[in-house]
Formats: C-alpha cells, structure tokens, sequence
C-alpha cells in the first residue's frame, strides 16, 4: 500500500534512538504500510544512515524558527495520503494497520489528560489543514509541547464529537498506567498494541546492534533481540542487563530523573554515582 | 520534680569511667542539621531535643542547631535573638543579603540551644539553579512530583552555603556538622563536593529501604546481602531519595547509626559498615522521692481498673485486684511492630492460663491510631454503666450513713434489715438490672472504618478472643492516641504507661524503640526482642536482662513459630510471679533508667564527633584505636535475690502476698544489691580502676 505510510519524526540523535525502536517494532509485526522517517539538519549523517536502513523513506524536512512545531510539516505532504503521526517514543506490540481503516482525525488520548489526544494520530495531510494550523499558531501559539497543544486547540471536537475516532487505550500505554491500575493491565494488558516509554532502557536493548554497527555507540555488552523485548513488556521484566561504560551525564540526563525514569537498571547505577563522588572525596 | 538520688541506690555510680578525651571546645565550633530541629515530624524530633542539654553543657555557646523555620514553630518554641558568634553571624547576615530568610534564635528547651532556620518556601526560587548543582555534583537529580525531596534539596543547598560562609570567617576554628538522615544529606554532599573544612559526621536512624522491604512480608533479615538495592529501589519510585541516602553515607568521615541491628542492616542497604553506634537516650528526670515510680503506679493502675469495670460491665467475674495489664503502643505497622506475633501469642497464653485454671486475669491494651469513626457506642455506655452505679452506691451510702450516725448517737446498734429501706433496695435491684448484658465487652473501642480488612480485628476474629467469660486473656484495641480529655479512658500516654504492669513490644523492625526505653525509665517492664535497636542494646549491657524486667525475644534466629512460644513462655512466666515479685522486679527496671539517659549515652556522640575530626583533620586530632565504645559498656550481673529460673511460682516470702500492701518493706536488700552491682562492673575503658571485693568470672554473666 503505497498511499498509506507510518511516520514519525526526530530532531536529534537522541530522539532518533527512540524512533528507530519505533521502526523496529513496525517491521517486526509486519507491517505492510511504508514507514516514513522525517529528519532534520541536526541528525547526524551516521544516524541518518542507520534510519535509512529501518525506514522505507527518510526525508529532510524543515524546522520553524521557533522549532516547535516541526510536526506541523507532515501536513505539508498529502501526496503520502493518510498517515500515522508522532509516535515518540512508542513501542509497537502486534500488527497495528487495523489504523488506516480509521477515519482522520482519530487519536489516543493522553492517559495524564484524556480530553487532549498524544503520542498516536491518523489523519490525512492536505496543504489548506496546514495553512489553518499555522494561522491558529501565530496567532494563540501552543498550550504544550509545541504542536500537541496546536493540534488539540484545533481538532478541539475531537473530545466530545464520536467516539469511533477515540483510539483505545491499547493504541498508547503508558508505564504509569500499568503501575497504576496492575489490575487492568493483567486482564487487558495481553491485547496491547503499542506502548509509550520514556526509559532508556527498552531502546537500549533493541536498537544497540544498529548502533554499534554504524560506530554510533562504543559500548561492548550483549543485547536482545526486539523479539525478545515484545515478549518481555507483556511480562513487565526486562531481566539483567550487564553494566555498561561510563556513560555520559549531560543536562539531557538529568531530565529523565525529573520525570522519574532514572536509569537504575545500568546507567543510573549507584556504582557508576558512586565513582562520581570519589573524584573529589580524598 | 527534682534530681537527688542516693547513690546507695544507683549502680551506676559504677558507670565504667569510659575516658574519652575532651575536645578542646573553644576552638571548635559543632553544626547539628537535621529537618526536625523545632519541627517534630517523628522521633527524630525527640533524640535531638533531649539530646540537646548534654551537648549545649558541653559546648556552650559553640553548639548550633539548623533546621528548617516554619513561623509556627518559630513563635512557639523559639526566642530570637542576634548571633554572637562573629563567623556565624556574618554567614546569616550574607546569606539574607542574597536574598534569603535565615532566622536565628535559642531554642525554648533545656540546653537552649542556638538555632539558625532556613525559610524555604523564600528561597525556592534558586530551585533550578541548585537542581544543576546537584547535578553536577553527584548525577542525582529529583522528580518534579516528589515535593518533600525538593523541600530538601533548597535545605541541603542553604546548608551547603551556610556552612561556606561560616568556614571562610571561623578563624582558625574546626568545624564540625553532624546531619541526621537523608533529609539533610544533601547539606553534606554539597559541602564535600565543594570541599569545605568541616569534619562531617551522617547518622541514619532507619534505612530508606529497610523499613519498606520490612513491610513488605519478606524475610528481612536472613536475606540481607541478596537484595539488589538499586533495583528495589528503583521499583518503588525512592531511587532518587534512596541515592540520597547512599551519596550522604559515601562522602561523610564517619557514619553513625542508633543500633547493632540497624548496623548490620545499613551494611547491606547502605553498603558501609557503621563506624560508631549512637543510641538514642532520654532525659530521665528523677523524683526525689525514690520510690515515687511504684506510688504512681498503683495511681495509675487505679484509674485503669475503673475503666475496666466499666468496659466489662455485666460480665466482671473476675478479681481486679488479680488482673494484669498489658499493652502495645505505636504506629499502626502491623508485622513490624509485631502485633501478628504478640496476638498469636495471647492466644496460646490464654489456653494456658484457662488450662491450668489460674487466677490471674489478662486485659491487653493495643493503642495505634487508625482510621475510625469516633467512640463505640457499647464502651461510651459501659463507662455511663459504671459511673451510674459508682453515684448510686455512693447515695445509698449517704443515706446510710446517716443512719447510722443517727442510730449510733441514740445509743443503738442499728437493725441491719431495716436499714435500707424498700427503695433502696428497689434502686439497687434496677441498678443491677441495667448492668445485665447480653453481648460481650467489645474489643474496640471505636468505630473502625474497614473493620472488615484490618488486621488486628482479623486476626482477633480468627483467634477466637471476644473476651468471653471463660477467657483469661481480654482484649481491646484502642485506635487512637490516648488523652487525658477522653470521656472513656482519661489520661495521657504517660500516665497510662505507669498504670500498667508489662508493655509488650516484639517488633520485626525497630531501630531503636523509644516505647519500651520509655517503659524502662517508668519503672514498667517491657518485652522487646533481638530485632529491636533497645533490645539489643540491653542484651549487651545487662547480663540478666529477664531479672530486670526486660525480656528479649529472639526473632532473629528462631522460626516465627519458635518465637511466638517464647513470647508465651515470657508472659506466662510474668503472669505468675506474685505481686511482690512483680514490685522488686520494678525497682530492678527502673534502676536501668540511668543506662537510658543521654549522660550516659551521649559520649557514643562525642566519640563520633572525636573521630571525624581525626580523619578530617589528621594532623591536628587523633584517637586511640583503644577507646572505641563498640558494644562493650558495661553489664548488670544477675542480681541476687531473683530465683533461678522464672518458672518458679513459689513467692520468695512464706505467706501470701495477695493482700500485700505496695509500701512494705521489700525482702531485698537494696544497698546490699546495689554494693554487689558496683563491684561487679566491668571497667574496659579505664585500666587504672581496678574493683575490690570479690569479682565474678567473666563465664558468670552470661545467662
């Protein structure tokens, strides 16, 4: 089907791993759609070599000034007909083209605020939605996260209008949701299809080989295959993973505490904190 | 009530004369940081308040405490005033010209302590900017939703710069800062990463992790080098707060905690061996009246039986003057503070009192607040019940009294059947009918919300104890704290305490326990076990810790079932001993209070405070390697008029002490046992002490 494609989208290395875990998992429950990658300047050549290999296409689009509302490019391209948006940071569990027999404008919602919609979007791209969105930019900007709150204000019917284009909450769920509500999890969770994670740990596994092969990672561990990493969030353990190198603690870094998802697994082991500590302890 | 004991009647007048060095205190200067300092939160709040008079006497003016200011506290239990010290005062005035709120002030307690308060709520705006520093620091960073640890962070950071600005204008002084548990460990990380001059000292009173897991249904103990902390951690959601904890551990010169136990438990969850062991102590205030404990006892103990007469009414077929209390008391932890243990216990006691026929009546007390919907309404009424027939009794007693007086100034011997006349007898008779009830003294006395899944109600259903008449242990669970203005049991937790005649405390987890130390203090016996902080430390200072009414229960290495029979056996025991049995057993208990008291237990503080400034500081302070107090203080031998064995029923006088007053002279010899113990302390500390009259061999104090 060459008028239909998954997509999603980075604006760094960082952001890339995520998505190539994303494209990964695509491919593993065979997906029959194309899988469309779009970049920006700031991804790196390796990096863009690596997605090239998951991707069926990957395109360089550009970024506003204000380098939010990136997303708002993918309207821009309505020669790839409906399209899946924005899976940042998502995890596809079974096959998921049941999708596209969705109609535009159909969405997740957001488990911390249901009424805004997140994380999986299908629409159709044409160049007059576009042209609205930006005016709608200019003038009111974006409640959050650049283009979720655009989207949001825009397809404001969403919430109460049908409910047929409410995705179910196993098109986007979260980790919170599954520590939260355990009960609902072991008597649906089977069913999941995609799942949005914020950890490191989850790319780590599946996208490591890539990485090491494109020189982009020095680290030298063992890894699972992506096949293995379905099987075991179904089980919510992921199992032993061996220490890596030191690993570098940039601003970035920090931010994964403040939502709670530090690495305690390896990277945020107290060992590698502690080797920190004695650099200025005598 | 004043101080003023004979010595004849302490032993500890025999206290090893432990020689730690004094600190040349002029040249130093002591920070104290805690989040409790004038703001009681738990029992932290308490070991630095008593704490607080042995080391302002120590160190004087040099002594600071820091904390957190709440206006509240402030305005209560505060008194400002303006730093006399130049360093310190220049610290607080640079820090409220960067735009901070620092209070300084003496602390309305005994020692009046000074005390510098950080406003945190005023300086959160640096929030971002210390988030960074943290950062950079140790690579630790906090959850926006974990406000308590972001609270702590702004206290750690001012602390950090506190402590800055008062070394770079102390002048020649060494500083020292103590920080107790994680809330204040960031202080200290921050100092060291900055590599301030200050000798640090980090006290965890309880590890993070300990507590939870403890909680968590698991075998603690005998798994404690299986666990992998960082994952446990990190599955709770404390990883953050738990690195905390091990960052501060890390970067002091000498990490405390308050017991053995929580020792071994901070090498594992900790991964660092304690370099001191710090208990916790109280001040023990002494009447001057010796024997004032045991007066009060019978005060209490009085107030207590009324209850009970109320609380039992209709079904009171049994003897008070042969009834015994008991009690549990403390947060709502129902495996950790062993309420599972002790109810399966009472069970099996009860069969052996029922058994064996005995006499003696058992009601236990179990005090922790829950969640209720105010008093029950058969307890309020059992109290109406009693209070009624206590005024009925008391006119009919007025009425013929009168009588009486007339009768006898007429010259006569009154008719004893016309005495009381038809109505009389007509009230009494309805009286006794109003006390007739047909269900059971309740085992609460509340209303619990979810009694259906509470625990202790759960397993008193499975137990079978309804305090039937045929019962010989009774029951009654009073979720919530005691005040003296209830209308059902009208006295303070003290009061209570003293009222009673055994307090029963078999934690799974206590790092210290200052419920049964307060016990101890009273005068009231108490059973704890070798879980418990206190239980350890009197297993290693008295020889006979049963004679001296503090039973230790073993549930460290016996099967849950093996304990649960020796804390039967315990109380089984206690239950037969005879009342004057149990009031020489008394006065044994209270002889220990001095043990508990921080003149005592404070110099494990200044042993602490001697070693970090010999490692922060080698070339100025050093410490013998000999004069580490470990364990070894000093041990109480067996005293001399307890039997053998507690088995042993027989009264240790030839008649019958069921009618005994509590004021008669006891058969013990109080000097005579009060010379024996002093001969019998071991000095490991000061070699030139050398104790005349006969020595015990070592072999002898163990039981």
């Amino acid at each position: 089907m060459t008028d239909q494609a998954f997509v999603t989208l980075t604006t760094n290395d960082a952001y890339a791993k995520g998505t190539l875990v994303l494209g990964s998992s695509l491919k593993q429950h065979w997906t029959t759609r194309r899988l469309v990658m779009l970049d920006t300047l700031q991804v790196s050549d390796s990096m863009r070599s690596v997605l090239e290999t998951v991707f069926d296409e990957v395109i360089m689009v550009d970024v506003f000034d204000s380098g939010n509302f990136a997303h708002l490019t993918l309207m821009k391209r309505p020669e790839l007909g409906v399209m899946l948006a924005k899976l940042h940071y998502t995890l596809v569990l079974a096959n998921t083209d049941d999708l596209f027999e969705r109609e535009e404008l159909s969405a997740a919602p957001d488990p911390g605020w249901p009424d805004c919609f997140n994380s999986v979007v299908i629409y159709q791209p044409s160049v007059e939605t576009y042209n609205q969105l930006l005016s709608l930019a200019s003038e009111q900007g974006s409640f959050y996260g650049g283009d979720q709150g655009i989207l949001n204000t825009f397809f404001s019917s969403w919430v109460t209008a049908d409910i047929r284009k409410h995705l179910p909450f196993i098109y986007n769920l979260s980790w919170i949701s599954i520590y939260l509500y355990f009960p609902a999890f072991k008597v649906f969770g089977a069913s999941a299809k995609v799942v949005c994670f914020l950890g490191r740990n989850i790319f780590t596994i599946s996208i490591l080989p890539l990485l090491q092969q494109y020189g982009l990672v020095k680290y030298t561990c063992s890894y699972v295959n992506v096949e293995n990493v379905s099987g075991a969030i179904s089980h919510l353990s992921i199992g032993e993973i061996p220490a890596v190198g030191q690993p570098v603690h940039s601003e970035d870094w920090k931010e994964w505490w403040e939502q709670g998802q530090a690495d305690y697994v390896e990277a945020d082991s107290f060992d590698n904190l502690k080797r920190k500590l004695d650099t200025y302890l005598q | 009530m004043l101080r003023g004991r004979s010595l004849s009647v302490t032993s500890l007048s025999g206290l090893p004369q432990w020689q730690v060095e004094e600190l040349p205190v002029e040249e130093l200067l002591l920070f104290e940081v805690a989040w409790e300092v004038t703001n009681k939160v738990g029992g932290i709040y308490t070991v630095i308040q008593t704490k607080a008079k042995t080391t302002a006497d120590e160190w004087g003016d040099n002594y600071f405490l820091i904390g957190p200011y709440f206006e509240h506290n402030m305005k209560t239990q505060v008194e400002q005033c303006e730093p006399v010290n130049d360093a310190v005062r220049r610290a607080v005035d640079a820090m409220n010209k960067h735009g901070c709120q620092v209070h300084f002030g003496r602390w309305l307690i005994e020692g009046s302590p000074y005390v510098v308060l950080f406003d945190i709520g005023y300086s959160a705006w640096n929030l971002d900017r210390w988030k960074g520093d943290l950062w950079e620091a140790c690579s630790v960073g906090i959850p926006y939703h974990d406000r308590e640890a972001n609270d702590m962070l702004i206290f750690g950071s001012l602390t950090a710069w506190f402590l800055k600005e008062v070394t770079d204008h102390v002048d020649g002084k060494h500083v020292i800062a103590q920080f107790h548990e994680w809330q204040a460990g960031i202080g200290l990380i921050l100092s060291r990463a900055r590599k301030l001059p200050i000798a640090t000292i980090f006290t965890t009173h309880a590890t993070l992790l300990g507590r939870y897991l403890c909680a968590a249904n698991i075998d603690f103990y005998n798994h404690l080098d299986k666990f992998n902390i960082d994952k446990e951690a990190g599955e709770r959601q404390i990883y953050h707060r738990y690195c905390m904890e091990r960052a501060s551990v890390h970067c002091a010169h000498v990490f405390t905690t308050v017991s053995e136990i929580t020792a071994i438990e901070a090498e594992h969850m900790l991964k660092r061996k304690p370099d001191v062991v710090t208990p916790n102590g109280l001040n023990v205030k002494k009447f001057s009246a010796v024997h004032e404990f045991q007066n009060l006892h019978a005060m209490y103990k009085a107030r207590i039986q009324d209850f009970v007469r109320g609380h039992f009414y209709g079904h009171l077929d049994f003897d008070l003057e042969k009834t015994l209390f008991l009690f549990i008391a403390g947060r709502y932890e129902f495996s950790n503070k062993g309420a599972d243990i002790f109810l399966e216990s009472l069970s099996r006691l009860n069969f052996l009192l029922r058994m064996h026929k005995s006499e003696v009546t058992v009601v236990v007390f179990f005090i922790m607040p829950a969640k209720t919907n105010n008093f029950n309404v058969e307890t309020l009424k059992g109290q109406a019940v009693r209070k009624q027939l206590w005024d009925i009794a008391h006119s009919v007693k007025e009425k013929f009294g009168k009588k009486l007086y007339d009768a006898l100034l007429r010259g006569e011997i009154p008719d004893m059947y016309n005495i009381l006349d038809r109505d009389d007898i007509t009230i009494m008779k309805r009286a006794i009918f109003s006390t007739q009830r047909q269900s059971l003294p309740p085992v609460t006395t509340h209303n619990m919300i979810d009694d259906s899944t509470d625990p202790i109600l759960s397993t008193i259903r499975r137990i079978g104890l309804f305090n039937n008449r045929t019962d010989r242990v009774k029951v009654i669970l009073h979720p919530e704290f005691l005040s003296s203005t209830s209308p059902l049991l009208p006295m303070d937790y003290e009061e209570f305490v003293r009222g009673c005649h055994l307090g029963v405390f078999p934690s799974y987890y206590e790092p210290w326990g200052y419920t049964p130390a307060e016990c101890t203090v009273m005068g009231i016996p108490s059973v704890t076990t070798n879980l418990s902080g206190f239980g350890c430390f009197m297993q290693e200072h008295v020889a006979d810790p049963t004679a001296y009414g503090i039973y230790i229960v073993d549930r460290r290495f016996r099967s849950p079932d093996d304990s649960c029979n020796q804390l039967t056996q315990f109380l089984y025991g206690f239950c037969k001993q005879s009342r004057r049995q149990r009031i020489i057993q008394r006065n044994r208990t209270e002889r220990l209070s001095d043990l508990l008291d921080w003149r005592y237990l404070g110099r494990y503080y200044q042993h602490a405070r001697h070693l970090t400034l010999s490692r922060a500081f080698p070339d100025k302070f050093h410490v013998e390697l000999t004069s580490p107090p470990t364990t070894e203080g000093f041990k109480y031998p067996r005293p001399s008029s307890v039997p053998p064995s507690p088995s042993g029923s027989q009264a240790s006088s030839p008649q019958s002490s069921d009618v005994e007053d509590e004021v008669e002279d006891e058969r013990y010899d109080e000097e005579e046992e009060a010379e024996r113990d002093r001969l019998n302390i071991k000095s490991p500390f000061s070699l030139s002490r050398v104790p005349h009259g006969k020595k015990k061999l070592h072999g002898e104090y163990k039981n």
